[in-house]
This record gives C-alpha cells, sequence and structure tokens, in this order.
C-alpha cells in the first residue's frame, strides 16, 4: 500500500487525497481558513503551510534510495506548500509546525498578517467563542502585532440581505461565501470587489443576498464577517448547549444542531451528515426555530361551553377516557400524523388497537414544487414514510375532508399535526363529534378542539424519523418540560449555566419550561386511568417493540442511529402490521 | 562578447513608412513566414514549427524568459476538442512600455507569429488581451486583424492550407495582475481576476479547462523572423543564452527616454550613455532597475561590464524581466523611490492570498513612515522581515515582485534608509 510519512509517523493510504483532509481524518491539526472540505480549493489564505518532500526512488532496484547513515534520500520542494492543495503521493514526507521549525513560523507570520488589518472587535463579534480565526490564533499565533498604522476601513453592518449582515473589516478574505454560493447554492450571488486589503464580498449592486441558502456562508465564514441578521446579539456562544437533532421542518431530515439557551432554541445549525446535507441546511429550516419557544400550547385546554380553558392534566385525562368509554370503537377515526414521530405514532396505533380500532389514517403534507434540487423536497412533514411504515391509511386531503363529515364517527383523535389548515372542511361537519388533539403548538386545529392534550416537541423529545430517502433518524432532548431535568436525564447535553445556575439566575428560570408530555406518555397514562395494558416505559421501549413487530425496522436501534449517523432502511419490504 | 550595436538594423520594428499597413507589410516580406509554413515545397509540419523555434531560444519576453518553443512542447496532443493560444499585451509593470510600440508600427508581426503558433500547437482561437488604457492600439489592432481576415491569413482553410483559426481582441480593465498568465485567463472567461493555483498548468488545463499557451506579444513577434531566416540565424544575435532582437524601454533621468530595438547582451552602460543619450545635467546615475519595477535595483557604480542578458544579469543580482530599464540619478532618495513602488504593488495586489494582501500594505505603510522622517531603525530591520513573510509564500509571483525591490533597495542602498532613520539613533552619553 501507499505509504506517507507525517511528522516522522508512517502512514498508509488507499484513496490519493489532499495532505490536509488526511491530516485533519488522522486526528492531527493543521490551521487552516480558506479550506472546506465540500468547496473548491482556492488555497488562498497561505495558513495550511506545511514542508514536504518526496523519497528518492533507485529507478533500477525501485528500492528507497539511503544516505551515508542509512536514511532514505529525501528531495524536498524548494518552497513551503499549501496541505489543501497538495495531492498526497507514494513516498511523500511532510512536516507540519510539530517537526518544523520553519513551517512553525511562516504559520505564525500568515497570522500576524492577517491580523494587521482585522478589527480584533472580538468582545462584540457574534463569533467569539466559535472563531477558527481566534482558535488558529491562540494556537499557533504571533505574541502581539507589530504593526502601528491606520487598519484599512471597509464597510460594516451591510445588510446584504434579509438575513445576512456583512462586517467588510472583518473579512480575511477566504472566499468560502462566494464559492458557496457559486458551486453550491448556484445563485452567484455574491462577489469579491475591489482588489488588494481593500477588497471584501458584497451583491452585484441593487442586488439582494436572498439565496434561499444564504445563512450557510455565516457558518462558513471563519470569521465575524458574516452575521445572521436574526441571530446576532442575541447569545454568546458559550452560553449555549448545543444538541444535535433533526430537522422536523421538511421532508429531507437535514441533520441539525439545536443550540439553546435558558431552555429557549436560540438558533439552529446544519450538523454534517454525508449522506443527507452535507454540511449545509436551507435558510427556512433555522427559522424553525421559533416553532419550540413560541406559541406552545402549555397545559391541557378544554372546551366548556364553548370556550376553551386550560384544564388540569388530570381532568384532561378523565375527560378522554370517559370519552371513549361513551362510544363504540367503530365511532372512532383515528388520524396519525407525517409531523410525529415514529414512536408517537406506533403507540397512537398500538394503544387503540387494544380498543378495537384498527384503522389509522394519515393525509401527507405535500406540496407539488416546493422541493428544489438541492435540500428542500416537496414534502413538509418529516416523517411521511414513518406512517407508511406502520401501515397507515394514506389518503389525500378531499377524502380526508370526507371522512371527517362521515357521520358515523363520533370522536377524532388527531396526532400531532395542523391537520385542519390543509383539509377543507366546514366547521358545521364538525360540530357533533368530539375532537381531541394532541399539539405542540397553537393551530387552526387547536382552535376548533373540544380537547388539546400538549406534547413534547421534537426539540423536547427522543423520538425517530424516516425521511424520504426512507433514512431513520433521531432527535435528543435539547429543552427541559416542566417534567425532565438536564442533571438528571443523562442525554441531555449541560452546559455552564445548567452546572453552575441557580434557581435564582435569570439564565435558569422556570419560565420558558413547556408544560407538556410526549404523547406516548399521555397515553401510558390514560391507559392507566382505563387499567389498560399499555406499559410502555420510555421511548426506547415503543422502538423495541416497533423493530420486533415490523421486519423492514429489524435492527434499528437508537445506538446504531447514533453510531452510524441514521440508517438507510428498505421500506419497500413487504409490510405486515399486527399488534 | 562584442556587439556591434551601432550598425544594427532593426528587424522587429523596421523603420518603414507605414508599416502596419497590410500592404505595406506584405510588400516588405510579411507573412511570408506563414506561407511558407503552410503552402508549398518548404510547408511544415507543427511538430517542425515548435522545434525550430525551440531550437531559436527565443525566450520569453514577458518577464519570465522561458523558452517558447519549449513551452509549446508542453501542449498535449490534440484530442479533437478546443485548444486556445492568448497573447498577453496587459503591459502593466511600471517602466514597461515595448508591446505597445508592436501594436502602433508592426502588427502584423505580431498576428503572423501568433497564427504559426496556432499552427504549431493545432489551436483554433487565438485570444489577444490587450490594457484597458491601450485604447487606441486596441483599434488599430482591431483594423489589423479585419485586414489579415480580408486577406484570408485568418479564419477557415489559411492559405487552402486546411488550418483555420480565429483571432480576437479582449480589453483589459486597468488591472496588473491581469498581466499574470493564469489571471489573464480567468479575466478572458469573465470571471474575477484572480490568479489560479498551480498546478495544473495552462498546458493542461487552462481556458475553461482546456490546453492553453500564454505567450507575450514581442515574444510572438519574434517568431516570423526565426522562420523566415532560420534558428540559426536567430542564435546568431546578441547573447549566446539569451539570444535575439529585443525592446529596450529606456525611462527615468536619461536625455532620450524611449523605446529602443538592439540585440540582447547590450552593456547597460551603452544603453544608458549613447542610445539613451546619457544623465540629464551630467549627473551620476545612481540605480538602474534593468527589466521593470519588479526586477532588484542595481546600483549604479556597479554597472561595468553588465549586459542585459538573463545570464548577465543574474550574476550582477537582478533580472531581464522585460527589458523595462529605469535609470534614477544622484538626487533620488531611494526610501522614496521604493516606496513609490511599494505603493504600485500595494495597490495592484489582487488581494487572495493573505502574505501579499497584507503584506504589501504593511510595507508601504512601513516606507512611508520612514519617507516622513518617523522611522526607527527597527523599522528596517521589520522590512526585511516582511519581505520574508511574502517571498515564495504565494499563489503568484506578484508578492516577491513586491518584496524584491525592498529587499535589494534595503541591501543596496542602506545608508538612505538609515539616513532618514536617525532619529532613534542617540549617542553614547
Ligand atoms: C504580476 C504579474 C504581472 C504580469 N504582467 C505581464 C504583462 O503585463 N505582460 C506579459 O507579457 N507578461 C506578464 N506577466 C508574465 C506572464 O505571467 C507570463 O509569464 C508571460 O505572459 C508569458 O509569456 P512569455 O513566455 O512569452 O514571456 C506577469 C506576471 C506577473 C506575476
Ligand atoms: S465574508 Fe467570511 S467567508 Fe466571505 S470571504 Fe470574508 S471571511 Fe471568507
Ligand atoms: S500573490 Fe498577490 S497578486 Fe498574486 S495571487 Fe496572491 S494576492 Fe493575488
Ligand atoms: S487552507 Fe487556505 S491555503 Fe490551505
Amino acid at each position: 500500500m501507499a505509504e506517507i510519512i507525517i511528522d516522522d509517523k508512517k502512514f498508509e493510504f488507499e484513496e490519493v487525497g489532499k495532505v490536509l483532509q488526511f491530516i485533519l481524518d488522522n486526528g492531527m491539526d493543521l490551521p487552516f481558513f480558506c479550506y472546506h472540505p465540500s468547496l473548491s480549493i482556492p488555497a488562498n489564505c497561505r495558513q495550511c503551510f506545511i514542508e514536504a518532500g518526496q523519497m528518492v526512488k533507485d529507478r533500477e532496484s525501485g528500492e528507497y534510495e539511503l544516505d551515508e547513515d542509512g536514511n532514505p534520500v529525501i528531495r524536498w520542494f524548494p518552497k513551503l506548500m499549501t496541505a489543501c492543495s497538495l495531492d498526497m503521493a507514494d513516498g511523500m514526507v511532510i512536516k507540519t509546525h510539530v517537526t518544523s521549525e520553519k513551517v512553525k513560523v511562516a504559520q505564525a507570520d500568515t497570522l500576524e498578517l492577517i491580523l494587521i488589518n482585522h478589527p480584533l472587535d472580538c468582545p462584540i463579534c457574534d463569533q467569539a467563542g466559535e472563531c477558527p480565526l481566534q482558535i488558529q490564533t491562540y494556537k499557533y499565533g504571533p505574541e502581539g502585532s507589530r504593526f502601528e498604522h491606520k487598519k484599512v476601513h471597509k464597510p460594516k453592518r451591510i445588510q446584504l440581505g434579509p438575513r445576512v449582515i456583512l462586517d467588510a473589516e472583518r473579512c480575511i478574505n477566504c472566499t468560502r461565501c462566494v464559492r458557496f454560493t457559486d458551486e453550491v447554492s448556484k445563485t452567484h450571488q455574491l462577489s469579491i470587489v475591489s482588489r488588494g486589503d481593500k477588497n471584501y464580498p458584497i451583491t452585484a449592486e441593487g442586488q439582494v443576498f436572498d439565496d434561499p441558502y444564504s445563512l450557510n456562508t455565516v457558518d462558513i465564514c471563519p470569521v465575524g464577517a458574516l452575521t445572521s441578521a436574526d441571530f446576532r446579539f442575541k447569545a454568546r456562544v458559550w452560553e449555549m448547549n448545543q444538541t444535535p437533532s433533526i430537522d422536523v421542518t421538511n421532508g429531507k431530515g437535514v441533520n441539525i444542531d439545536l443550540w439553546t439557551r435558558d431552555n429557549l432554541v436560540m438558533r439552529i445549525t446544519p450538523r454534517f451528515n454525508k449522506e443527507v446535507n452535507d454540511h449545509w441546511m436551507p435558510d427556512i429550516g433555522r427559522e424553525a426555530y421559533r416553532l419550540f419557544n413560541e406559541n406552545r400550547v402549555s397545559k391541557p385546554i378544554i372546551k366548556l361551553d364553548g370556550d376553551q380553558v386550560r384544564s388540569s392534566w388530570n381532568n384532561a385525562f378523565m375527560t378522554v377516557s370517559e370519552k371513549i368509554s361513551s362510544v363504540k370503537s367503530d365511532e372512532i377515526l383515528l388520524i396519525g400524523s407525517p409531523y410525529a414521530s415514529l414512536e408517537d405514532n406506533y403507540a397512537f396505533q398500538n394503544w387503540f388497537n387494544r380498543l378495537g380500532v384498527s384503522d389509522v389514517y394519515f393525509t401527507p403534507h405535500i406540496e407539488k414544487g416546493y422541493g428544489d434540487d438541492l435540500l428542500l423536497v416537496d414534502d413538509h412533514a418529516p416523517n411521511t414514510n414513518g406512517c407508511k411504515a406502520l401501515g397507515f391509511k394514506e389518503v389525500d386531503a378531499k377524502k380526508m375532508a370526507k371522512l371527517l363529515s362521515d357521520e358515523s364517527y363520533k370522536a377524532v383523535f388527531i396526532l400531532g399535526d395542523d391537520l385542519l389548515s390543509r383539509v377543507d372542511i366546514d366547521d358545521s361537519a364538525l360540530e357533533s363529534k368530539y375532537l381531541v388533539s394532541f399539539a405542540t403548538n397553537h393551530t387552526e386545529t387547536t382552535k376548533k378542539s373540544d380537547l388539546v392534550i400538549p406534547i413534547t416537541s421534537s426539540a423536547e423529545h427522543i423520538g425517530s424519523y424516516i425521511n424520504v430517502d426512507e433514512r431513520i433518524q433521531r432527535t435528543i432532548p435539547a429543552k427541559e418540560t416542566m417534567y425532565t431535568n438536564r442533571k438528571l436525564d443523562l442525554e441531555m447535553s449541560m452546559g455552564r449555566l445548567d452546572h453552575f445556575g441557580t434557581k435564582f439566575d435569570n439564565w435558569v428560570s422556570d419560565k420558558n419550561r413547556v408544560d407538556c408530555i410526549p404523547a406516548w406518555e399521555v397515553l401510558v397514562r390514560i391507559g392507566n386511568e382505563m387499567n389498560l395494558e399499555f406499559n410502555f416505559a420510555s421511548p426506547q421501549d415503543v422502538l423495541e417493540d416497533i423493530t420486533d413487530k415490523i421486519p423492514a425496522l429489524e435492527n434499528v436501534s437508537y445506538d446504531r442511529m447514533d453510531k452510524e449517523n441514521g440508517i438507510a432502511l428498505k421500506l419497500s419490504a413487504p409490510k405486515s402490521v399486527t399488534t | 562578447m562584442n556587439i556591434d550595436w551601432k550598425n544594427y538594423k532593426p528587424i522587429l520594428i523596421p523603420a518603414i513608412k507605414d508599416l502596419h499597413k497590410i500592404d505595406v507589410y506584405e510588400k516588405n516580406g510579411g507573412y511570408k513566414a506563414l506561407k511558407k509554413v503552410l503552402s508549398g515545397k518548404s510547408k511544415m509540419t507543427p511538430e517542425e514549427v515548435v522545434n525550430e523555434v525551440k531550437d531559436a531560444n527565443i525566450r520569453g519576453r514577458g518577464g519570465a524568459g522561458f523558452n517558447a518553443g519549449l513551452k509549446w512542447s508542453f501542449m498535449p496532443k490534440p484530442d479533437g476538442g478546443p485548444r486556445y493560444l492568448a497573447c498577453n499585451g496587459d503591459e502593466s509593470e511600471p517602466g514597461t512600455f515595448k508591446d505597445r510600440k508592436i501594436f502602433e508600427y508592426n502588427p502584423h508581426s505580431f498576428i503572423e507569429g501568433a497564427i504559426i503558433a496556432a499552427y504549431a500547437m493545432q489551436i483554433q482561437t487565438i485570444y489577444v488581451y490587450i490594457r484597458g488604457e491601450y485604447r487606441d492600439f486596441i483599434d488599430m489592432m482591431d483594423v489589423a486583424i479585419s485586414d489579415a481576415y480580408k486577406k484570408g491569413y485568418l479564419g477557415k482553410d489559411i492559405l487552402k492550407s486546411g488550418f483555420s483559426v480565429d483571432m480576437y481582441t479582449h480589453m483589459g480593465a486597468g488591472a496588473y495582475i491581469c498581466g499574470e498568465e493564469s489571471s489573464l485567463m480567468n479575466s478572458l472567461e469573465g470571471k474575477r481576476g484572480y490568479p489560479r493555483v498551480k498546478p495544473p498548468f495552462p498546458a493542461q488545463k487552462g481556458l475553461w479547462g482546456r490546453p492553453t499557451t500564454i505567450n507575450n506579444i514581442e515574444t510572438l513577434a519574434n517568431v516570423p523572423l526565426v522562420i523566415n531566416n532560420g534558428a540559426k540565424w536567430f542564435k546568431g544575435i546578441g547573447a549566446e543564452t539569451h539570444p535575439g532582437p529585443v525592446l529596450y524601454g529606456i525611462s527615468g533621468h536619461v536625455n532620450r527616454p524611449g523605446v529602443y530595438e538592439y540585440p540582447t547582451g547590450m552593456l547597460l552602460t551603452d544603453l544608458i550613455n549613447e542610445v539613451a543619450g546619457g544623465v540629464p545635467g551630467g549627473k551620476k546615475v545612481k540605480a538602474v532597475v534593468p527589466g521593470g519595477s519588479s526586477t532588484p535595483p542595481l546600483r549604479g557604480d556597479s554597472l561595468d561590464g553588465v549586459r542585459m542578458d538573463a545570464d548577465s544579469l543574474r550574476e550582477a543580482g537582478s533580472m531581464m524581466g522585460t527589458a523595462g530599464i529605469c535609470v534614477v540619478d544622484e538626487t533620488v532618495d531611494m526610501v522614496d523611490f521604493t516606496w513609490r513602488i511599494s505603493g504600485f504593488y500595494h495597490h495592484e495586489s489582487c488581494g487572495q492570498c493573505t502574505p501579499c494582501r497584507d503584506g504589501t500594505g504593511w510595507l508601504e505603510k512601513t516606507l512611508d513612515k520612514i519617507r516622513r522622517g518617523d522611522g526607527e531603525m527597527r523599522d528596517i530591520d521589520l522590512l526585511y522581515e516582511i519581505c520574508t513573510k511574502m517571498e515564495g509564500r504565494t499563489i503568484c509571483a506578484l508578492a516577491d515582485a513586491a518584496a524584491w525591490p525592498v529587499r535589494y533597495a534595503l541591501d543596496r542602498f542602506r545608508e538612505d534608509f538609515e539616513a532618514r532613520c536617525k532619529k532613534t539613533v542617540y549617542a553614547l552619553a
């Protein structure tokens, strides 16, 4: 196998890649700015310098030549090389800052040069705390600056578009943002203007940076030159907890991180998954952070004399069990949800099965033409395939309207879905029915419901979702509810404030906790009320039951989903759901 | 080496009235080389042309001095797809103003050379990239090209040889960096003029990812001379390792600045004192920049025996560059001179590479500080250090071009810099 020697250590490799990527993949460090694994390589920041050479092979014997001391003869490149653009080769020898003083000096030199025109306004810069320039300077930079002249001034606080703001003085001109709009989103909206130390990226005159993927440039900008108009100045990076999750606003199932502080989701950023979204996500998915914080249903709501009023959980549970006892099983209409997790949908189906209701219907939320050829698909819901895998009956909005107006149904249960906003139906048709909805947010559907049960959102529970490409992925709780606790739930991430905040600390207040319960647990609790044998203790329990029963989901576990970054399923396998 | 320059008759731009007109050019032997290559008994294969030009050792007149024929031989075998020749008439280096003379006085010699080059490399498309400020010459070139089309030297099936090639002019927009060959290609493609990372080299992946060769205008104007008279004849002109005629652009403190055609290998002193008529007022030469602003300045008192060819200039500690000679007399403070050059490179850095983008500005600002009399001795050391941070660490050679004039001015004229930094030198009490 081909060999490469890096800092006196030998590595074997099969595929010829770039030296920098190989160094990073093998757990070593090298400072860099302009390189991005999913973009073209401009080698312009000149930060990733290394010394490179080639061991000399004897033409006849094919063996490496040795010098008098028995060491291989190495032909060094005369200049320092940029590791990001250098192809690996068999017999290559690399020296990084670890073994080369020359490299160490050159890396510090580049940083000193980058910083001479940098405003160094870290204390008020959003990037601080997650800034590659800050990090690399700490690790590899010079002690101070010897630049004693006026810095170059450039435009600041430029609203490039609705979502992105530019501070050109902070820009280090790595061109990542430009390359992103050229190569990934392909809107070509950004370009570098002017020359030398005066240049910076901007749109063409009169053009707005409204690229539907514009916020990715904020993620990949290695400094605080591009910031999010919405997020900036809202939170410092080190105050937030970062929790891996899945985007639930589109069928693609983009992998994300939820950034929370004081039980509010502050922002959403993409999480790398080669199979799903690479490093990117659409802007629209990031706006979903509001869904987790605002307009939440907290505490059950019940209709009394036509008015919706808050109710206790006990009262809500009793009401449901009484209602169910008063109708026959074929008078119950069950509507599952492509928005709810696999676990919740399954628990819903399984619970009512025990009462003799076997059919669960659902209406996908598909908008033809909504998708693009990057990361948005026509399907708005994260788990349409989950409903299919469970054998739910798929009906379109028209058929759903018919079902809802069917006089033979006396009670309707809707799981986690604003169904009524996409099903055209007269209020009068619903009047004769008792409508129970399990919901995270106030919607058209909850407004018309006789009973609303608040359930956890994907930011508060563990749940699996099967995306349009039949990939199952799961969420991890990022926010506490009234009934969960970071310090007890070992899966939840802990931030500085969680460790050290007190009840009286306004960062760790109770006011942002929502009074809600996971849907499967609601069903367990109502089941108890009705002496139903329904004893799941955790989402893990529910998932295990699912994987036992559905062949296509055999061997699926949270562990595997975590380790393998989601699991590709084959749902076309014959479905047989017997519970 | 003895060059009988006093009896030299110009051959690149011979003194013939209205030579820029195609009829006059033809009457004086124009397009004979093209005919020789493409038709009749003398017909040459592309390989034969490449070999002849390689043998003649026309060293690139754009600055780097690379053997043109050798460069042509790097082009891969034709695969049926497009291939390009880009002719570099960006001519923006301070002190360089010679290609304009070809556009103005003998455009067809260049056009003929370019067509022969295209034939030799089996290229169907030629772009002529001309700096935007040369508005008049671009118009003149357009006329010359359209005349060449009319006469059948350009276009389809040239001289019934089956060989076809098109030629287009392209106007620059005021960026020195677009003269760097890979930046020129980006500019031609309609992109920002950022130099490209090499490898891949233009012959592998050039314009629109296709094999491309870039040559300077003057380099190509030499090609018909080689074809008409043979490589051997060409090698007999001027310096042995750097042969041929050269357009010397002499500027600065001389009595008769201008562009002069003479063989390579001329004594610098002859060029300054005889050809350009010496320094006004009989003043002493303080410094000479021999090949455009990026080449290291030589001291006026070290010019004896220095000749204008690559070897001799390397020995003297400089380079041939574009043979744009700038003469500086003793009244000039080299701090001012160096600051002015630094200002140019600061203004023209494309801004891609950190060392160049920020180093050029730091050099200029530090030199300005010294120039204003605020300099300290440590600034001299700092200047050296900034140069070291820039040299050999960038995508293109502009950073080197910016650093060298400073480094060598400090080496060779240190007294000027120290004199301005005296403020921080205290006498021992
Ligand atoms: C910053 C920079 C500017 C340059 N400008 C020019 C120019 O204006 N004209 C030119 O012919 N070559 C210029 N060159 C050199 C070209 O890159 C290239 O070497 C040359 O055009 C090749 O032609 P030749 O081999 O015929 O000399 C420049 C190089 C650099 C690094
Ligand atoms: S704005 Fe950021 S991403 Fe864009 S070029 Fe500047 S530093 Fe790079
Ligand atoms: S060296 Fe200077 S001019 Fe050349 S590519 Fe780098 S920044 Fe641009
Ligand atoms: S990462 Fe920027 S030059 Fe290599």
